[in-house]
């Protein structure tokens, strides 16, 4: 370091140029604008009394919406339901009620897994029987002609059959 | 700038520190008025926040942050700027009182140290803070600092011619 003490020393003599007059008006100026102690205690409560109104209002327009679309939601299907909950219990009624409200409209089978289980023996017969086991989701539709309402029902259903070995 | 850790005073404390700071700040100033400007956020910034004006790594390390935003508004500001200031002569105002064709020459040299040295240099010799202070407000470790200086200085003594 002493290699360099001579150039420190030149370097000190250098004086950096004086700040003009006026900056240490505007910084007592800038520190007059908030209290002259302290305004730690002053920005935050602003920042936070802003950020209520925004969330206020946020939180108001939500429940509004909220509020409109329930109120929508509970008058459209209103006229709807009576014709829905009187078809509820159609297959307890006569034959002539269910046609005039609801008409079987659709069947549909899908079987989605087949198993074959191997050749089985029936305790009565000899010839071997091969079991398969499948299982199928069936939909009944019906429909209301008047009104255009339609029920569905869908249910799993697994069936097990044994089809006859022919040998040939 | 000994009892500037017991001032209470801001205007006593900032008259001890404002040369120093205001050069700090030159080094990412394209003008005295815009290092001014610096220095002014930056002091007011550090005293309404009561820090402790003892710490003046935390200080200098404001001034750092707010030049480096203010180069970064004032980058763009200069780019559009320099298509229209394009083969006017732009005088520089000078950094330092200078004295003499030594001085000049000094001032000359500190010019062409890279940034990171120079601001080590400026830290060290115009403002009087420990290794340890500016390693605190530049966020490198204290070896580094020491370092930086080294080379500034080395860096000086070569690109003088009379040294």
């Amino acid at each position: 370091m002493n290699d360099f003490s001579e150039l420190e020393n030149q370097l000190r003599k250098l004086r950096p140029a004086q700040p003009s007059a006026e900056l240490m008006t505007r910084i007592e100026r800038s520190l007059a604008e908030q209290t002259s102690t302290s305004t730690a205690g002053v920005l935050p409560r602003e920042r936070r009394f802003h950020f209520n109104w925004i969330s206020l209002g946020l939180g108001l327009a939500a429940a509004t919406a909220l509020l409109m679309f329930a109120f929508i939601r509970l008058h459209e299907p209103a006229k709807k339901t009576p014709a829905l909950s009187q078809v509820t219990p159609a297959p307890v009624l006569s034959a002539e009620n269910s046609n005039a409200q609801l008409v079987p409209a659709g069947l549909t089978q899908v079987v989605y897994h087949t198993r074959d289980e191997g050749l089985h023996y029936t305790g009565n017969s000899s010839q071997p029987m091969r079991r398969v086991r499948s299982q199928t989701r069936d939909t009944l539709q019906w429909r209301n002609p008047k009104t255009g309402a339609t029920l569905r029902i869908s249910y799993p259903r697994e069936e097990v059959s044994l089809v006859p070995v022919t040998g040939q | 700038m000994e009892n500037v850790a017991t001032d209470e005073n801001w205007k006593i404390c900032f008259s001890q520190l404002a040369p120093g700071l205001v050069l700090f700040a030159r080094q990412w100033a394209r003008s005295a008025a815009d290092a001014e400007d610096i220095v002014q956020e930056a002091f007011v910034r550090f005293w309404r926040k009561q820090h402790d004006i003892s710490n003046r790594g935390l200080l200098y390390a404001t001034v750092r942050s707010i030049a480096l935003d203010f180069l970064r508004r004032d980058s763009r500001r200069a780019r559009r700027e320099s298509a229209a200031m394009s083969g006017v002569d732009q005088s520089v105002e000078p950094q330092f009182e200078i004295e003499d064709e030594s001085q000049r020459q000094l001032m000359a040299a500190l010019e062409l140290l890279p940034a990171e040295q120079r601001e080590v240099l400026v830290m060290k010799i115009w403002n009087e803070l420990t290794f340890a202070e500016i390693a605190s407000a530049l966020e490198i470790s204290q070896n580094t600092a020491a370092s930086r200086y080294r080379y500034a200085l080395a860096a000086l003594k070569k690109n003088l011619p009379s040294t």
